[in-house]
């Protein structure tokens, strides 16, 4: 991505030390392996440290996949654009309050372009709900080991989705359709739009118990 | 809790996951899950698979200057300070979960709770939402709200107390569906008073955007 060249070279807050530099040259995006740190160890340095490269990092990964996502899901293209750089601005303004031991880095920024897709929707720019989102929220004397689970159960998800029928794991994503894309699903079955939404209902379901029986 | 009600409140968590609910339901269901740790992790888990599949997605360039815009914004804010947290110490948070408790008038101001009928008195929320109607309700202990029914249906979340109608029995956080004509007649629990919030969306369902719940409740 020539624009985060381009942003390397007006770099004000460079770290030649960085071993995120390692992973800035290529200009390719690539998965965080043992040279690059991982997306979790990016997001937490954005909030410690306001690492413009670490966010830089996160950016050409994150963006385009927003993008990418909001589409699937229906929005139009300028808009899906719109919500993934309003999406990756609060990322850098809400990094503070990212806590690795809760969610991944995906799991975090997705909250956040759910948000911002949301407040789009609505238009009516309520104050964010952020990380008072009960999903995330943490009470003072919440014990430690809560919050670790918390970050386990993103594992499990992963397996309990791998375990899904193709077809429901097809189902799942229209869970996050936008409603007209739902109707399109409908009309290309041929299915009435309330049987789409239970099974859509029902691949959740089904999603739910795996992760149930991988817990017990 | 009927099949019914657990397909409604499935269908309320996968809505209130992609913003389809209006104000006053979405309200209502961050405090229930502020309240029931089962719909709070379903909601989770929502949030989780998401982040799955935002990772598996085929990435899409951005368009051109996007990253520089996004730049420019960052720095722009960097001078702004960030907002106060919205802690406030509202002794009603104490008694009432949040997110509800912001919504609700002090409940020892008895200016502000209308009395319905002997022991039944009604606090009605305005959300700025022209349809539907959402309430806070206050039932003494023991006390028989008059048998009722309801045009529309109506959600309703047990906050303090409990309460019990021919459906069953509802205790704190749990989420009681009345569809569209059903006729209920609740009695609070004896051992405290019972607080629920209920959200009526009255004719919304025929003419709002149609999500999850309300195909559901439109049944």
């Amino acid at each position: 991505m020539d624009d985060i060249h381009q942003f390397s070279e007006i770099d004000l807050v460079s770290q030649p030390n960085s071993a995120l530099h390692h992973g800035m040259g290529s200009g390719s995006s690539h998965i965080p392996d043992g040279t690059v740190p991982s997306w979790d160890v990016l997001l937490t340095r954005v909030g410690s440290q306001r690492d413009k490269q670490a966010f830089a990092l996160l950016y050409e990964h994150f963006a385009p996949r927003l993008k990418s996502f909001l589409l699937r899901l229906g929005t139009d293209i300028g808009v899906a654009e719109e919500i993934a750089q309003e999406a990756m601005v609060m990322v850098w303004r809400r990094a503070e309050t990212y806590d690795p031991r809760q969610a991944g880095a995906s799991t975090w920024i997705f909250t956040i372009a759910r948000n911002k897709r949301i407040d789009r929707i609505r238009r009516d720019n309520r104050p964010l709900p952020d990380f008072t989102d009960p999903a995330f929220s943490q009470d003072a004397d919440e014990p430690g080991d809560i919050v670790l689970q918390r970050r386990q159960e993103e594992d499990k998800v992963q397996s309990a989705l791998k375990k899904l029928p193709q077809e429901q794991a097809k189902m799942i994503l229209s869970a996050y359709y936008e409603e007209k894309s739902h109707r399109e699903i409908a009309e290309e079955s041929g299915l009435p739009l309330g049987t789409v939404k239970s099974r859509i209902r029902l691949a959740l379901n089904r999603l739910r118990s795996n992760l149930e029986e991988i817990e017990r | 809790m009927s099949t019914d009600e657990f397909e409604i409140l499935d269908a309320l968590i996968i809505d209130y996951a992609n913003g389809a609910l209006s104000k006053p339901l979405e309200v209502l269901m961050e405090t229930h899950m502020a309240m029931n740790p089962k719909s709070a992790r379903a909601f989770r888990m929502m949030m989780q698979v998401g982040g799955v599949l935002l990772e598996d997605s085929e990435p899409v360039s951005m368009s051109e200057g996007s990253w520089e815009k996004v730049l420019a914004e960052i720095d722009a804010q960097e001078t702004l300070t960030e907002p106060a947290g919205n802690d406030n110490d509202r002794d009603q948070s104490l008694l009432l979960p949040r997110p509800i408790a912001d919504y609700i008038p002090a409940l020892n101001c008895p200016d502000s709770w209308k009395r319905l009928s002997r022991g039944l008195s009604e606090y009605e929320i305005d959300f700025g939402t022209t349809v539907g109607k959402a309430s806070i309700y206050r039932i003494e202990p023991g006390v028989a709200v008059p048998s009722h029914s309801h045009e529309g249906s109506e959600v309703t979340l047990v906050l303090a107390g409990g309460f019990s109608d021919v459906t069953g029995n509802f205790g704190p956080g749990d989420i009681a569906v009345q569809q569209n004509g059903a006729v209920h007649k609740p009695v609070a629990d004896d051992d405290g008073e019972c607080i629920v919030f209920a959200v009526n969306e009255g004719s919304i369902k025929l003419t709002g955007p149609i999500g999850m719940v309300l195909n559901l409740l439109a049944k």
